[in-house]
This record gives structure tokens, sequence and C-alpha cells, in this order.
């Protein structure tokens, strides 16, 4: 696909994009019904939960990008590798911070060291440090290199943070939607949260699209200035 | 100009802001008896949460601009 054809699509997925969230918006604060327990602060759930789906989808691209490159060692692989785990890494600091913002509600306290927020703040760790490695090479090639092992062991804790429910006692709400004997969310609270899913996926392939072609056209100018030199 | 750049993300950051007014304005899922003991912090944390969400993501399609633009005029001279 070419520079204009990529731009063209990260456009058209971008604007769906925007246009689904004030739709999300308007949802989230008029249409759904209160959470009778929980109350307002509830409705943090709409762009928390789609907010880690999103960080795990994109961290997941970014770790498959990585294993595919070091087998075959394409730049274009690297790339979008890096592209995914940019938006990952934005993704994941919404989580690590609207989390809190209803745990202070719900729990009474912002933070609490219990297994999955302390394995989501390593996996936000784990891609700072994807960037520091791939920037701290005198190489790029290694740098390159070292951050694709990165992304892999950094997407090894995704099924870790899923499960870290299940398997240990967690303060932390049980899944309410993937869960063998199906959702037990309400309707009207389901189909707002699988809108936020699908609003914030778009959002996240029309960005990363953007950036896919920001480096696209970096590489281009680099090429461009060492033939000029 | 610099005002006109800041007034945007502004003008980006309130929209939750209104929003969540709007929501007060509903009607209460809470009995009469309960409305004093209730407070107005967790319509903050919900307000604030949606910000961080505008601003993040606005934030990072606004860097994408940024960049893309700059790499885009040095491509030009």
């Amino acid at each position: 696909m070419t520079n204009s054809g990529v731009r063209r699509g990260a456009t058209a997925l971008t604007l769906v994009g925007l246009v689904g969230m004030v739709a999300l918006l308007w949802m989230s604060f008029f249409w759904v019904s209160t959470e009778v327990n929980q109350g307002i602060v509830q409705r943090i759930f709409y762009v928390h939960v789609p907010a880690a789906w999103t960080c795990f989808l994109a961290i997941g691209i970014s770790a498959l990008c990585s294993g595919v490159y070091l087998w075959l060692r394409d730049d274009r692989l690297d790339r979008a590798a890096m592209c995914a785990a940019e938006g990952g890494l934005v993704f994941a600091t919404i989580v690590i911070t609207t989390g809190p913002l209803w745990g202070k509600i719900a729990w009474g306290t912002y933070w609490t060291w219990e297994p999955r927020l302390t394995l989501t703040l390593l996996l936000w760790f784990i891609f700072v440090g994807y960037f520091m490695v791939r920037n701290a090479t005198e190489d790029p090639e290694k740098g390159k290199r070292f951050a694709a092992v990165v992304a892999i062991v950094g997407a090894l804790d995704i099924p870790f943070i899923h499960l870290s429910v299940i398997w240990f006692r967690s303060l932390h709400p049980q899944p309410v939607v993937a869960k063998p004997d199906g959702p037990t969310l309400p309707g009207d609270m389901l189909v707002t949260l699988l809108f936020g899913l699908l609003v914030f996926t778009v959002l996240f392939f029309g960005l990363f699209l953007f950036r896919y072609a920001l480096e696209d056209v970096r590489l281009r100018a680099e090429l461009r200035a060492r033939r000029t030199a | 100009m610099i005002q006109r750049t800041l007034l945007r993300p502004a003008l980006v950051l309130l929209l939750p802001a209104i929003l969540a007014v709007g929501v007060a304005a509903q009607e209460s899922p809470f009995p009469q008896a309960q409305l004093g003991q209730q407070s107005l912090r967790p319509y903050w944390h919900v307000f604030i949460a949606y910000a961080i969400v505008i601003a993040l993501i606005g934030g990072w399609a606004l860097s994408i601009a940024r960049r893309l633009r700059s790499v885009e005029d040095r491509l030009i001279d």
C-alpha cells in the first residue's frame, strides 16, 4: 500500500473513531443507566475497559510484528511494531490513570499492590523500557533487535494480567463479559461497553496508520538526506 | 495564534465537564433519604477520568500530526 493509501485509510478510521467517541460520551453520560451499588463512578468502566482491551491489542500486534521481524528482518515489521507499541503505551497510561480514580471511590484508595494492578504497572514499565532500549544502542539494528525481544517479553504479561483475578485473591472486579457462562452485564451497559470497545479499536487503528505513515515519510527524508550528503 | 492553539485543547477538555453537568441534572437513582449523604466527589472523578482519555488520545494524535508536518517540511526543503 502506498503512503497516500495508508493516509486515506488512517483519515477515514480516525474520523469514524472521533465521531464514535462523541457518541460514546453521549451514551455513557446520558443513555446508559446508573449502576445501583457504585453509582456515577461506575461510568469510568466504559473507558477503562476499552482502553485495557486496546492496550492489549496494540501490544499483541507489537509482539507479533517483533517476532516476525526477528525471523525475516524486514524493517517494515519493526516500524509497525514500534508504532503499535507507542499506541499500547498511550492506552496503558489511560488504564493505569482511570483505574485508580474509580478505585478511590470504590475501594477508598487510589492504589493497592494487588496482582492485576501490579502486573499492569509492570507492563507499562516494560513498554517504557522498549523505547529506552531502542534508543540506547549505538548500532540502530541492535536496538531494533533488543526492542523486539522486550516487546515479546512484555506481551507475555498480558495472559497473567487477565487471569490474575481468577488465580489470586484480588480486589479487582472479576470479568463480567469474557467468561465461560456469558456476559452478566445488563443489556444497556453491555451495549455501551461493546460500543466503547469498537470506538477505541477503530481510533487506535486510525492513529496507528498515521504513525506508520509518519515513519515511512521519515525514512524517505533520511534516505534523501543521505543521498545529497 | 498561540491563543487559538491553547483554546482548542481547552475546549476539548471542557467537553466532559459539560457532559458531567448534564448527568448531574439527570434524575438521581438514589432514594430521597439518601440524597443528603451523597457527595459530588464521584462526579469529579468521572470528569477527570474522561478528561484524561480525551487528553491522552488527542495528545497522541496532535503529536503525530506535528511530527508528520515537521518531517514533510524537511522533505520539501
